[in-house]
């Protein structure tokens, strides 16, 4: 059973590799801990610092940031955890704007897209198709009081460490709700 | 009766403000600086306690990382005289707690720091910015409410006072237990449109020190206000006066302050 399993997600990493592309567009960001515009500025210029990131886009008031992404450039989502984080806060929430191609989602809710992984926990055995806007629920991108709660409910290693064995090799896996 | 002072303090503060800030104007808060970041400051201060005397305090502040920084400080002043460098001080910063929620926080950290300073000891008061050597040792706590920002601190300060700054037949410091309670808040702006928008913040501070030998206490209040320029320039105007107790000689017992601070973020490689 195991042996199928890693078949069927080495055959999707292969078949998404070669015959599908993602690209995250935009993402919105709220961060928890600030309220001062020092606060948020110093959290602007440290998510700026990423080559990744277009634009930032502040709401003072909300606390939100909206990112645009080069288009030329992989996005990687933990760097955003991480400036975040150097400026001193934390991510409350973080949704994504993800443009799908035909991106299948197997049976245990897992897609594969240009070598990421990602855990769906509300969609399986579908295919995603065009911009569609997910949440990301690991460790540090929701609030710690969410995340305990996610942990207890969804009962996951995976979940809980944020990695996986996928194609027998430890792998980054992004958990997403839609 | 102090109790009931601090108490009626904070409910006052607490009723008065749905707005605040933590950036602290006698004390620090829990929080750092945005990792990689550089702080400049110059403070003046201004003591009326036996005759008019000034001191300046050009402050270097550096955070390495989002929990470790560090401020690196200059004191010169003519209170012996004419005005000179008296002495320099190293504080560090390490937060090992931070609890996040939608605008709101609590922080802990804990501080060190270690100064050297040439003026005589003429006073069982420790003031390890400007007046003494010696070394302090402490932990703060910092709770964030939507705009509200709480702040206690403790701290153990040890005075070193070699042979030649004693003065014969004056009191001379040794050990003191400070502690400080904190309260802020924003003024303005009501509802934020930009970057360029000045903020103004308004403090009310309880700064104590006490002998832990003799008991000898004091307690001063501390109002300050403060305006934010560009997100990134800090304007402090304080003043604290002494409310009860007394450690006789103490220097800072009636004094002003006036602050510039300069933030460049994300500078450091």
């Amino acid at each position: 059973m195991k042996t199928f399993k890693y078949f069927i997600l080495f055959s999707a990493l292969f078949i998404s590799r070669a015959t599908f592309a993602q690209q995250i567009t935009k993402a919105e960001v709220q961060v928890n801990g600030l309220t001062c515009s020092m606060c948020s500025r110093a959290t602007e210029t440290s998510l700026k610092s990423l080559g990744f990131i277009d634009s930032v886009t502040p709401d003072l008031n909300r606390n939100v940031f909206v990112l645009s992404f080069k288009a030329d450039q992989e996005v990687d989502i933990d760097q955003i955890r991480d400036k975040v984080q150097d400026a001193g806060f934390s991510i409350g929430d973080l949704s994504a704007t993800m443009n799908f191609k035909n991106t299948a989602v197997n049976a245990e809710g897992i897609a594969q897209v240009d070598g990421n992984v990602y855990q769906f926990t509300n969609a399986k055995s579908k295919t995603l198709d065009g911009p569609v806007t997910a949440k990301v629920i690991d460790k540090d991108f929701i609030s710690s009081a969410a995340f305990k709660k996610k942990a207890a409910e969804l009962n996951s290693p995976a979940y809980l460490s944020g990695k996986g064995v996928i194609s027998g090799k430890e792998t980054r896996i992004f958990h997403l709700s839609i | 009766m102090k109790y009931s002072l601090i108490t009626a303090v904070l409910l006052l503060t607490t009723c008065l403000c749905t707005k605040a800030q933590e950036l602290y104007v006698f004390s620090e808060p829990a929080s750092n600086m945005a990792a990689k970041s550089i702080g400049i400051r110059v403070t003046n201060e201004g003591i009326f306690n036996a005759g008019a005397m000034n001191r300046t305090i050009p402050e270097l502040m550096l955070s390495f990382n989002k929990n470790l920084m560090t401020h690196v400080q200059g004191f010169f002043s003519d209170m012996d005289g004419k005005y000179r460098l008296e002495g320099g001080s190293l504080y560090a910063k390490y937060r090992f707690m931070s609890v996040d929620g939608t605008q709101s926080h609590l922080r802990a950290a804990a501080f060190g720091r270690i100064s050297t300073s040439k003026r005589p000891v003429y006073t069982e008061d420790i003031n390890l910015e400007g007046d003494n050597s010696g070394l302090q040792g402490g932990i703060v706590v910092t709770k964030l409410l939507h705009k509200l920002a709480l702040s206690g601190t403790v701290a153990y300060n040890k005075a070193f006072v070699s042979a030649n700054r004693k003065m014969a037949g004056m009191p001379q410091a040794d050990q003191l237990i400070s502690y400080s309670l904190s309260s802020g808040y924003l003024v303005l702006p009501i509802v934020y449109k930009n970057y360029n928008q000045p903020n103004f913040n308004v403090y009310f501070e309880m700064l104590g020190k006490t002998n832990p030998e003799n008991g000898n206490t004091y307690l001063d209040f501390a109002p300050a206000v403060q305006a934010i320029i560009n997100s990134r320039t800090r304007i402090d105007l304080g003043y604290r006066f002494q409310v009860a107790g007394d450690i006789p000689g103490r220097y800072n017992k009636n004094m002003y302050l006036i602050r510039a601070e300069f933030n460049f973020f994300n500078v450091l490689k």
